[in-house]
């Protein structure tokens, strides 16, 4: 059995009386242990797809509308609210992207870390406090006896974005979400980050589904991947295999769009055009209007998912021959 | 931080602030040793005495039943903090919850907040004096009238500032920790609404005397044996010319620690919350 089983999942933005999908039935599976990289520009619904899977849509008028996500076989939306909060941080997890404003600012960081773990589970304060100190060692958080009373606001970026991180693994959770966690931290921060985030994954044996727009992170960090495009997986592979044989115009675009550190370049390849929005109907592959091997067969149909070797799967009428 | 300390830093180089501070401490202090600090009982009639000008013996003169002023002004400071404290409390537990709820449970709020609507389409003297019509006139029935009419106000900034933090990542971040309803808006929202409160606080405070004289004045107000500001004024209005110190000095006291308490209101508005100034203009 999967950790995180994820079926078909629609989710949908009700805009009047239409509803528009921004997820459109995308599965994927995450096994104890691994990292899944979800990878897509802006409004590809990758965050959406991380929300749904916390139940944190409640509020906005965007709703799951199909589909199943199953946590150890357990429909997640079958549950009442109560099962649900037992599982929340205690059996998954999740880290935003701002860690500016994802603190609560009048509590000193160390009694945010101590709630979540009271949350779950029956401490005292005494030994709340040492485990709060030692899950900021842990994130490696220089003087933690001390950093424990400091405010939200007495941390840098990074400082905080690696107390949301002590405070999500606060129970060991069996799955950690990360939605894009370095997107509002400058280079070097993000590094460290994304580098902690792998360590204690080391450590812990945890899933991490890791979100972000940027190939290069989930290149180094991840060992499955999923690439999103318009609310649906083009592409899905082994991070190795996914890297070495290309099979979708669009990843060798998001590829092709870094640029190289030590090679001078007049201009950066971007893909050309715009991720089309919700209201746009495209005919055929919604990607037809920005790929560069359109044909006569992507303008009217769908593509099919495509299986190759070593379970690459990918959504094209054409799939690249796959080197580099 | 210690509250001396706290005090301090809001105090520090605002004169006037500092001075209303003084004057609202006074007021308080003479409210709790009223027995001590007036020379007689409030409500000793001495009929021989009636309508003396202030003397060494009668301070503030007597009235038309020989009573000592001074000694039912310091008695009224005791009726103007509890109407004060009273109107605060019942103010901020009513129309904050109703303003917290309203926003964290939306529909909830839509019928909830329609409701405030109604209560602020009156104003406020107006909204009170029907309620006080339908009472009976006692201390508590102006608390709860009092406290009505800015329980709505409070609601309408509670909710507005509740619905602005509930979109805040850090509720979702406790939602996936696993916080329920009531520890998110009693432990993640709340805290962050406690400065908004404080300042709003002390103008329903300023601003419930001014009522509660009022009602007085008109006869809704308190019973009128009860020696408080507004009664003396109310009881003593039709001797203006022959005995003007019976007017003279609960109304200054009024003035006096009505605009205090604004004072100190606009200084803790201008050091705890820069960033709602905006929300808190004027009850």
């Amino acid at each position: 059995m999967a950790l995180l089983e994820v079926e078909d999942l629609e989710v949908s933005l009700k805009s009047g009386r239409d509803l528009l999908k921004v997820v459109d039935g995308i599965s994927f599976t995450i096994e104890q242990g691994e990292t899944l990289g979800i990878v897509g520009e802006s409004g590809c619904g990758k965050s959406l797809t991380a929300l749904a899977t916390m139940g944190l849509l409640g509020g906005t008028p965007i709703r799951v509308t199909g589909g199943r996500i199953l946590f150890e076989g357990q429909d997640l939306s079958l549950l009442t609210p109560n099962q649900r909060r037992m599982i929340m941080g205690n059996q998954m997890a999740m880290i935003f992207q701002e860690p500016m404003t994802s603190l609560n600012p009048v509590y000193r960081v160390g009694d945010q870390i101590i709630e979540a773990l009271q949350q779950h589970e029956t401490l005292s304060q005494k030994q709340a406090r040492d485990r709060a100190i030692e899950l900021l060692a842990l994130v490696r958080i220089p003087d933690p006896k001390n950093r424990i009373n400091s405010f939200p606001h007495q941390l840098s970026g990074g400082m905080r974005q690696r107390v949301m991180i002590a405070m999500a693994l606060a129970c060991d959770p069996k799955l950690l979400i990360a939605d894009e966690p370095t997107t509002a931290l400058d280079v070097t921060v993000q590094s460290q980050i994304l580098d902690l985030i792998v360590d204690l994954q080391k450590q812990t044996g945890m899933a991490v589904i890791l979100i972000s727009h940027d190939l290069g992170v989930i290149a180094e960090t991840c060992n499955k991947v999923a690439v999103m495009y318009r609310g649906k997986v083009i592409e899905a592979a082994d991070a190795d295999d996914l890297f070495a044989h290309l099979r979708h115009p669009y990843t060798r675009g998001l590829l092709d769009s870094i640029p190289v550190a030590d090679k001078e370049v007049e201009h950066l390849n971007a893909i050309k055009g715009r991720v089309p929005t919700l209201e746009e109907a495209i005919e055929g592959c919604t990607f037809n209007p920005r790929c560069p091997n359109v044909q006569q067969k992507c303008l009217s149909s769908y593509p099919s998912v495509a299986a190759f070797e070593r379970g690459h799967e990918v959504r094209c009428h054409f799939p690249l021959e796959g080197n580099e | 931080m210690n509250i001396a300390q706290q005090i301090y830093r809001i105090f520090a180089g605002r004169i006037l602030a500092s001075i209303g501070f003084a004057v609202l401490i006074i007021v308080v202090l003479a409210a709790v040793f009223a027995p001590l600090l007036a020379p007689f009982d409030p409500l000793d009639i001495d009929p021989i005495s009636r309508l003396q000008e202030p003397s060494l013996e009668h301070l503030f003169g007597t009235d038309q039943f020989g009573r000592d002023t001074y000694s039912r002004a310091i008695y009224g400071a005791r009726m103007a903090v509890i109407i004060g404290a009273g109107s605060v409390a019942f103010a901020l537990l009513t129309g904050g919850l109703i303003g917290m709820l309203s926003a964290y449970f939306s529909r909830l709020g839509s019928f909830l907040m329609r409701g405030v609507d109604v209560m602020m389409a009156f104003p406020a003297l107006l909204l009170a004096l029907v309620l006080m019509t339908l009472l009976e006139r006692s201390v508590v029935n102006t608390i709860i009238v009092i406290g009505i009419v800015y329980a709505a106000t409070t609601a309408r900034i509670l909710f507005g500032m509740t619905l602005k933090l509930k979109g805040g990542v850090f509720i979702d971040a406790a939602i996936c920790s696993g916080a329920g309803h009531a520890s998110i808006l009693f432990r993640h929202i709340l805290p962050n609404l406690l400065s908004p409160l404080l300042v709003q606080a002390t103008f329903i405070f300023a601003f419930a005397q001014l009522q509660a004289a009022a009602l007085d004045f008109l006869g809704l107000g308190l019973p009128p044996e009860v020696p408080s500001w507004g009664n003396m004024l109310a009881e003593s209005r039709i001797y203006i010319t022959r005995a003007s110190w019976l007017l003279i000095f609960p109304g200054m006291l009024i003035i006096f620690s009505v605009f205090s308490m604004n004072l100190v209101g606009d200084a803790l508005r201008d050091t705890m919350d820069p960033r709602f100034k905006d929300d808190i203009a004027g009850v």
